[in-house]
This record gives structure tokens, C-alpha cells and sequence, in this order.
């Protein structure tokens, strides 16, 4: 099944083409060069560079996979979760394109993607995961750790109560005076430090069932200890960023490891996805943790599918109907969702 | 394309092209940069012609001081405390910019990257040309990262080969990451306005935990609940990163029976509930922007508890729905314990 797949759910305009799980191409516009991001959101700003280039990374997207719209079975696109006024410009433009060439459209939930981005992959095939499996989102609009019981079936085991894991990171690198959003440069110069100079508190470590993650605790004692720390000097910034860095993924280790013990059924895979899913240090520490167990880490195969990118939603909607007699395409009702759910979408 | 070795001759060779407008690559404390005169529209022109870039994708630039740097673009404090500690370095700090540099260098925005090379022979190039030059990998967009020469070479087109007028050959550089960059624009915006804010101190209560403060909410919303389904009621929140904003916004969920949880939409921007819309302006570039996000639009429900956070950066466009709705400010600051929080509010 071939895809054309389209995301503009926040500050990135993304465009893909899909041949089931197999990546033909995978389209990001941003105002960023691949190793920055520049500035924060302006919606007017978003939504106009949106309408200006989604034409272009569309276009793309089709020569990149050396396809063309008529030759697509489908076409798929983000409902929600995510900015209103962005979601509706690949809304729009995807349902014209669908009128224009009578293909069938498709709406993907925007977390759901993330979640299935492990599975996509270079090759047309791969190992499907055993169900149930678990998946992971970490985002800097997500924290939520599922039981996958199949594709499009998910039960909610744990999700953030305030900050998502990815706003975390990027609000302790603010406080640490190094931009925002800074998360990726956390991890750059948590790398030159100590993670053990400052005992954090690691949050809700007195949950006796660890249902729900929570980061805003952290993030307030973090501020008290930056202001006893000041003046910062290099070595300190590299010290505070890895200590709060531990902090952070221990909390989310601490809540895996709960569930995982508690299971009555057998998992072998663990899913993970969102901008997060790129830390090195999250992914040694999530595979030390699974070992023990026999659970396989799967996590994206490129960088670029790990932040909001398009690939991942023809790899959802794929996935959701590749079984399915019928396709399911609603191509007019589909309208913008920005609070969507995962576990209420179908 | 002429190749020399690095040499106390190549700082005078390299001058000399980049006077010309010429493209020169050279040795960094990372990887191997290609520089333009960054003040030449035409040099720029060919290294766009070179990177084969896609549009919008601006340049940071190697200056060699700070003295330097502040010729174009403007510092705030945190940019320049980032420059006292990691500066020369492996790190590019993003601020606005003069627009003194050429065309495609500064981003669409108008920010900037200033980069300050570890590497002294950058530094000697700088600052004999006395103009910024282009700090950009060598390598075209997308290719690999350039540590010796024969990457750079067998990853570009013979045309592409061609634009390159001089090239310093240091052999292999160590494989260091590229330069870490930073985006300090974001803190010129949190312009905190004092003066519209202060609060009467008799409408103060302690918090000394995360469930106070969600009470507080509670019992602040009981009192003014009355004015709902005439007029719209906004929560103008004010207080630090940490302080309680979300906590409190949670209580005024629990008040309204909203049954979701309440999280943070720092992400979002809004998130939408039932009875409740929940607003985070701190990632907003402008204050005009919260008028996108359908702002006023909301107020047309007279049912509706709007919680803005940050609300001091868009005081002015809140102070100019006092006919529209009811606005309560509300300050959490940090106590002297660590649970306690001072929560004051006021109807402006």
C-alpha cells in the first residue's frame, strides 16, 4: 500500500511517502537546520510558513520516493493531537488533494504515530512485534507509556500529570540559561558531567502502584538548586544537566520497571518514539533495563523519525489497515482534533 | 581550487580569496568549515550555490571576540553569560540580529548564530579580513560530515568543486561533534511588566503544598463564580517556572468537574476543556499572537473560565477585555520553605 502522508501538527511541515512499513521518503521543513531549531512558536508565523511550503515539501516528498500523486493508493494525514490552526493547513490541502485525484484519505492520531514510528524501516519488511507490547511516547507534548494489546487497541498504563518528559528537558536547559528548546543540548553537556554531584528528588518515588508520571515536582527543585548554586560556572551547567537528566529518565525507568513486573502476560517488545526516543543515554538505560526480562527495545531507525515527521503516519495508517477490508476513509468528515486522545480514537 | 597547508602564509592566502569574494575552506576545533565574507551578498550567493541549500536556511558566522560579535547582533544577559562560559568554543549562540551581514545569512526571523572558533587560525583569518566569515561545515547539505579534505572532495560535484577557490589542509581533525548551538532569542521576550501587575497584599494566602494551591483555586473561583454566564472569568497567572501555575490551573478543573487530567499545554499552546480553556503564552514570539490563537473568540462564551499562565507578557491584550470578561490576576511567587508558595490575587 502506497501512502502519501502529511503532518503539520505543530512547528514542522512534514510530508512522506510510505510503501507499507518500507520509508520512500521523509520530509521536514523547519525554520531549523537539522541540528537547531531558531526561536519558539508563532502560530500566525507557523501557519504561514505552512501554507508557504507545504506545496514545495510535498513535491518533495513525491520525487524523493519518485512518485507521483495518481500512482498512491491512499493519502494520510495528522488530525490532532496539535496546534488548531496548523493541523487545519494539512487538513485542507490533503483533502483537496484527495477530491483532486479521488484517492481515499485516511486520518492518523499524531501520538498513534510515534508510537508505530519503530516500525517503520528501511527494508519492506520486518519482525512485527508480539502482542501485547508495550509503547512509549516521549515528547515534548507526550509522556504516555500504553499496552499495546494490538495495532489501533491501546490501554493507558501511565501518562504525565503535568510536564511531559520532553518539556522537562527543555525547561531545566532554560533555567540552566542554554535556550530553549533545549533538551538536545541538555544531553550534549549532561555528557561532560557528574550525574551523581546532585541528588534530585526522583518524582512520586513514594507511588506504591506507579500509574502516572510527573515532572513538575523535579522541575521546581531544580530551580531552588540552580539558585543555590549561582553563580554557574561551566562545570556546574555540565554537572546539573546530568544529574537532572538522571532524574528525569530514572522516574520513567521506575514506573517501566513497576509495570513490567507486575504483568500477568508475557511482553517481548517495547516500542518508543517521540523527539526523546534520540537520547543515547534513555536508550542504554531502557535496554539495561529490558535485558533482564528478554524485552527487545525497538526505537526508530533515523533521527528523523523520531521528531514530528510524516513518515511515521503513513506507517500508522498503514498498519491500522492493512487487515482491513475496507479502508478506513472518511475523507469528508475529517476535521481538526487538537486535544485527540489515543486511547478514545477508535 | 588551490590546496596549501595550514601555515603562518595560509592566514594571508585565505584573506586574500575571501576579499574577493571567494569561498575558502579551513580547519575548525569541530569540522571542516567552508567561509564567505559574510558581509558579501555575492560571496554568499556562491556558497548557496555551493551548499546547495534549501531556502530559509541561515549561516551562523565565526567572529573573533565578543567586541566583534556585538557589531551585529545584540546580546541579552543570557547570551552573554553563555559567552563567558563556553566561549571560543565548540558552541554557536543564536541572538537577533543587526542586519549588517548579507542577505540569507540572518535567518527569516532575523536571528542569528554567532561562533566563536576555539581554533586560532580562524581567529587570525577573522581578524585580519576584520569582517565575519561564514562558519558552515563544508560538506553540502545533507552530506557527510567533513573531517578530512577527501570527504569534502568526493561529496561534491566537479561543477560544485570548481566554486571553491582555496582550501587549508590540516590532514585529519579529531572526531568532534559540530558545534552545539543555542537560541538565547527567547528570553528578550519575557518582558516583565511590574507595573501592571501589582497586587493589593491583603488578598494573600500561603500555600504549603501542591493541594493548597489547587484549594486556593477552588475557593477563588467560588467567589467570583457568580459573574459566570454574564461574563467570561480569566485567571491571569503570574509566577515563576515551577511555581504552580498548572497546580492551580488543576483546581479550577477539579471546580469545574472536568474529569481529563489538567496538564501542562506549554506544548500546545491551548488546550480545550469542557468548561475550561487552558492557555500557556510563554512559547508566543508576540504578544499579538494569543489573537491567533482565537483569544478573543473564546471570549464570546460567557460560560467560560479562561487560565492564562505567563499572562504577563500579554498584559496589555487582557487589560483591553476588561468589558468583555472578568480578570482576576493572580501572583504565585516561591516562599521560604520548599512546598511554599505566596498565592495573591487581585481584580483589575
Amino acid at each position: 500500500m502506497k501512502i502519501l502522508a502529511i503532518d503539520t501538527s505543530c512547528d514542522e511541515t512534514a510530508a512522506a511517502v510510505t510503501e507499507n512499513t518500507k520509508v520512500l521518503s521523509n520530509i521536514i521543513w523547519s525554520q531549523a537546520s537539522l541540528h537547531a531549531k531558531f526561536g519558539g512558536v508563532m502560530p500566525s508565523l507557523a501557519r504561514r510558513m505552512h501554507e508557504e511550503h507545504i506545496d514545495f515539501v510535498i513535491k518533495k516528498a513525491l520525487t524523493s520516493a519518485k512518485c507521483i500523486v495518481p500512482s498512491v493508493d491512499t493519502i494520510a494525514v495528522t488530525v490532532g493531537p496539535g496546534l488548531a490552526i496548523a493541523l487545519g493547513i494539512g487538513i485542507n490541502k490533503t483533502k483537496q488533494l484527495a477530491k483532486e485525484y479521488n484517492k481515499p484519505l485516511i486520518a492518523v492520531n499524531h501520538v498513534e504515530g510515534h508510537l508505530l514510528s519503530p516500525l517503520a524501516n528501511p527494508k519492506s519488511e520486518i519482525r512485527n512485534p508480539k502482542f501485547p507490547a508495550l509503547g512509549l511516547v516521549v515528547s515534548g507534548g507526550n509522556t504516555i507509556l500504553v499496552k499495546i494489546n494490538k495495532i489501533g487497541s491501546y490501554e493507558t498504563l501511565a501518562q504525565t500529570q503535568d510536564d511531559a518528559l520532553g518539556e522537562a528537558l527543555d525547561k531545566a536547559a532554560r533555567m540552566l540559561g542554554l535556550g530553549y528548546p533545549g533538551g538536545a543540548i541538555l544531553e550534549k553537556f549532561a555528557k561532560n558531567g557528574n550525574p551523581k554531584t546532585y541528588p534530585l528528588p526522583v518524582p512520586l518515588i513514594g507511588d506504591k502502584v506507579k500509574n502516572r508520571f510527573s515532572y513538575s515536582g523535579l522541575k521546581t527543585a531544580m530551580y531552588r538548586l540552580i539558585e543555590k548554586e549561582k553563580p554557574l560556572t561551566k562545570q556546574k551547567i555540565y554537572n546539573l544537566a546530568a544529574s537532572f537528566q538522571d532524574v528525569a529518565f530514572e522516574h520513567l525507568l521506575q514506573v517501566i520497571k513497576f509495570r513490567i513486573s507486575n504483568f500477568e502476560f508475557r511482553i517481548s517488545d517495547l516500542l518508543v518514539g517521540g523527539g526523546v526516543a534520540n537520547n543515547i543515554l534513555l536508550r542504554s538505560k531502557l535496554r539495561k533495563l529490558l535485558k533482564p526480562y528478554g524485552i527487545t527495545l525497538r526505537v526508530p531507525y533515523t533521527k528523523k523519525l523520531c521528531s514530528d515527521n510524516a513518515a511515521m503516519i503513513g506507517t500508522a495508517a498503514y498498519l491500522k489497515n492493512k487487515n482491513a477490508k475496507k479502508l478506513n476513509a472518511k475523507s469528508k468528515n475529517i476535521d481538526r482534533s487538537p486535544n485527540l486522545k489515543l486511547d478514545l480514537d477508535n | 581550487m588551490k590546496v596549501i597547508k595550514e601555515n603562518k602564509k595560509a592566514i594571508k592566502e585565505a584573506v586574500k580569496v575571501l576579499t574577493g569574494g571567494g569561498l575558502a575552506v579551513f580547519p575548525t576545533e569541530t569540522v571542516y568549515g567552508i567561509g564567505a565574507d559574510a558581509t558579501n551578498p555575492k560571496a554568499i550567493k556562491k556558497l548557496n550555490q555551493y551548499k546547495q541549500r534549501p531556502f530559509g536556511k541561515p549561516y551562523s558566522i565565526a567572529v573573533a571576540d565578543q567586541e566583534m560579535a556585538e557589531e551585529y547582533v545584540n546580546l541579552n544577559q543570557t547570551a552573554k553569560n553563555l559567552y563567558k562560559q563556553f566561549l571560543p568554543g565548540p558552541v554557536t549562540i543564536i541572538s537577533t540580529g543587526k542586519h549588517r551581514v548579507a542577505p540569507g545569512v540572518e535567518s527569516e526571523t532575523g536571528t542569528l548564530g554567532i561562533r566563536i572558533p576555539a581554533y586560532p587560525l580562524v581567529i587570525d583569518i577573522v581578524k585580519t579580513l576584520k569582517k565575519p566569515i561564514t562558519a558552515t561545515s563544508a560538506n553540502a547539505s545533507y552530506q557527510k560530515r567533513p573531517y578530512k579534505i577527501s570527504d569534502i572532495l568526493n561529496s561534491v560535484s566537479d561543477k560544485n568543486k570548481g566554486l571553491i577557490d582555496l582550501v587549508i589542509d590540516a590532514g585529519d581533525l579529531p572526531r568532534n561533534e559540530p558545534s552545539t548551538v543555542i537560541d538565547t532569542t527567547f528570553d528578550d521576550l519575557i518582558v516583565l511588566r511590574q507595573g501592571d501587575i501589582k497586587l493589593k497584599s491583603k488578598n494573600e494566602i500561603l500555600s504549603r503544598s501542591e493541594e493548597n494551591t489547587q484549594n486556593i483555586a477552588k475557593e477563588l473561583f467560588q467567589k467570583y463564580e457568580e459573574y459566570l454566564g454574564k461574563r467570561p472569568i480569566i485567571f491571569a497567572l503570574v509566577g515563576e517556572m515551577g511555581s504552580g501555575k498548572t497546580q492551580f490551573t488543576k483546581g479550577l478543573g477539579k471546580v469545574l468537574g472536568i474529569k481529563e487530567e489538567i496538564v501542562s499545554p506549554t506544548f500546545n499552546l491551548v488546550l480545550e476543556y469542557k468548561k475550561l480553556i487552558h492557555i500557556d503564552t510563554w512559547r508566543l514570539q508576540n504578544p499579538k499572537e494569543l489573537e491567533t490563537l482565537r483569544f478573543l473568540k473564546m471570549l464570546e462564551n460567557k460560560n467560560m473560565v479562561i487560565a492564562i499562565e505567563w499572562a504577563e507578557k500579554v498584559a496589555d491584550l487582557i487589560k483591553n477585555c476588561r468589558d468583555q470578561a472578568v480578570i482576576i490576576w493572580v501572583k504565585i511567587v516561591y516562599g521560604k520553605k520548599e512546598n511554599e508558595r505566596l498565592v495573591s490575587w487581585n481584580i483589575i
